[in-house]
């Protein structure tokens, strides 16, 4: 076998495999077309592993309370340390519906983001947070969040939308509105991926529902189907 | 045996089945990139920046290696990055499997069902062993060739 040949055959089937990628990714449609380059600070960060199972249930919440470095103005780092906590209200009779307080969900400059569980959830969804929703968005239009945007980080109009997001809220007392994020809970990690890219550009105020939608649906929580919120 | 393992008869046989198969583990992940991706990023090897492009040219890759096969052009340089493509999955399953990283491989599913780790972990260990066997089926095919040659 002559060696220039095969180096030529091999060099043209890659070469003609990059152009069919760049080509059907330019005529993708939107949920199925990716930047060339992605965004990823934990792409080599293995995960710490669970023995969770595939439909997860809603934990106890753990309080905890782990100090992180990093300001609101700097990157977001590769290993953010992240904290679960449960934000309790104090305890006040129930007679007449109030509206949810939400004071004490407070800013937090030095972490991108809390992961918090369903009862906190519940209270931000009734004060009416606004709510991303990180996963797929085929996946979002089968059944979300009431209330939730589409904010796949895995398609390629992510940076545009978070762009749009920030544009909607530009100063920084808007910013300072809690938002919260979720996926599919269990080892899902794009929900955190999401409160990443959002914290640096200063949102610094995101929670992270770690058992997703799942558990959401699993406390009957409201949903809606379809592409629109 | 000799004389059996480079026989035209197993040759194409070999040869087609190792095209399909890159072929049918090639068209979900180009349908799907976004997905692949994810499937690329759970592995933690790749550095973030190039995860995308990865995963959308190594199923193009896949798919026109697979037609080459099939078709029976470029059949060496085909198999070649076959076996080589076959050797990183290996490598980078078994890495996984070592520091108990449990991952869906994303071989012919980009969208594969929710498992538990240990699922997972069994699915990893049969991958490393298929991909075994078609390293083997690659082989073969090498070997014929030398008959050629």
């Amino acid at each position: 076998m002559n060696t220039r040949r095969f180096l030529l055959e091999a060099a043209a089937l890659i070469a003609a495999a990059v152009i069919c990628a760049l080509v059907s990714n330019a005529l993708a449609a939107r949920e199925r077309k990716m930047a060339l380059v992605g965004f990823y600070p934990n792409a080599q960060k293995v995960p710490a592993q669970t023995t969770t199972t595939a439909a997860p249930v809603a934990a106890p919440p753990v309080a905890a309370a782990v100090p992180a470095v990093g300001t609101a103005a700097s990157p977001p780092p590769p290993a953010p340390a992240t904290e679960t906590v449960a934000i309790r209200p104090a305890k006040t009779p129930a007679a007449t519906p109030k509206p949810a307080d939400i004071s004490r969900f407070a800013v937090h400059t030095d972490k991108p983001f809390i992961e918090i569980h369903y009862d906190d959830v519940k209270a931000l969804h009734d004060a009416g947070v606004l709510f991303l929703d990180a996963r797929r968005t085929s996946i979002y239009e089968q059944g979300h969040i009431t209330g939730a945007r589409p904010f796949s980080v895995w398609e390629s109009d992510i940076d545009d939308k978070v762009r749009k997001l920030y544009d909607e809220r530009p100063d920084e007392k808007q910013q300072a509105q809690p938002i919260v994020v979720y996926c599919s809970g269990g080892d899902c990690e794009d929900s955190h991926m999401l409160a990443q890219k959002l914290w640096g550009i200063q949102f610094n105020n995101v929670y992270v529902y770690k058992d997703g939608y799942p558990d959401w649906v699993a406390h009957k929580g409201d949903t809606h189907t379809g592409s629109n919120p | 045996m000799k004389r059996w393992l480079q026989s035209p008869w197993l040759t194409i046989r070999v040869q087609l089945a190792l095209g399909v198969f890159f072929v049918a583990a090639a068209l979900p992940k180009i349908v799907d990139p976004p997905s692949f991706a994810h499937m690329v990023y759970n592995y933690r090897i790749m550095p973030g920046g190039v995860i995308n492009l990865m995963a959308l040219v190594m199923p193009w890759i896949e798919l026109l290696c697979g037609l080459a096969l099939i078709l029976g052009i470029w059949t060496a340089a085909a198999r070649s990055i076959i076996a080589a493509m076959l050797l990183t999955f290996i490598a980078a399953i078994s890495i996984n499997l070592a520091r108990g990283n449990a991952i869906d491989c994303g071989c012919f599913d980009p969208n594969p069902r929710p498992k538990s780790r240990a699922e997972r972990l069994d699915d990893m260990r049969f991958v490393i062993y298929r991909d075994l066997g078609m390293l083997l089926m690659a082989g073969q095919l090498w070997y014929a060739a030398r008959r050629d040659d």
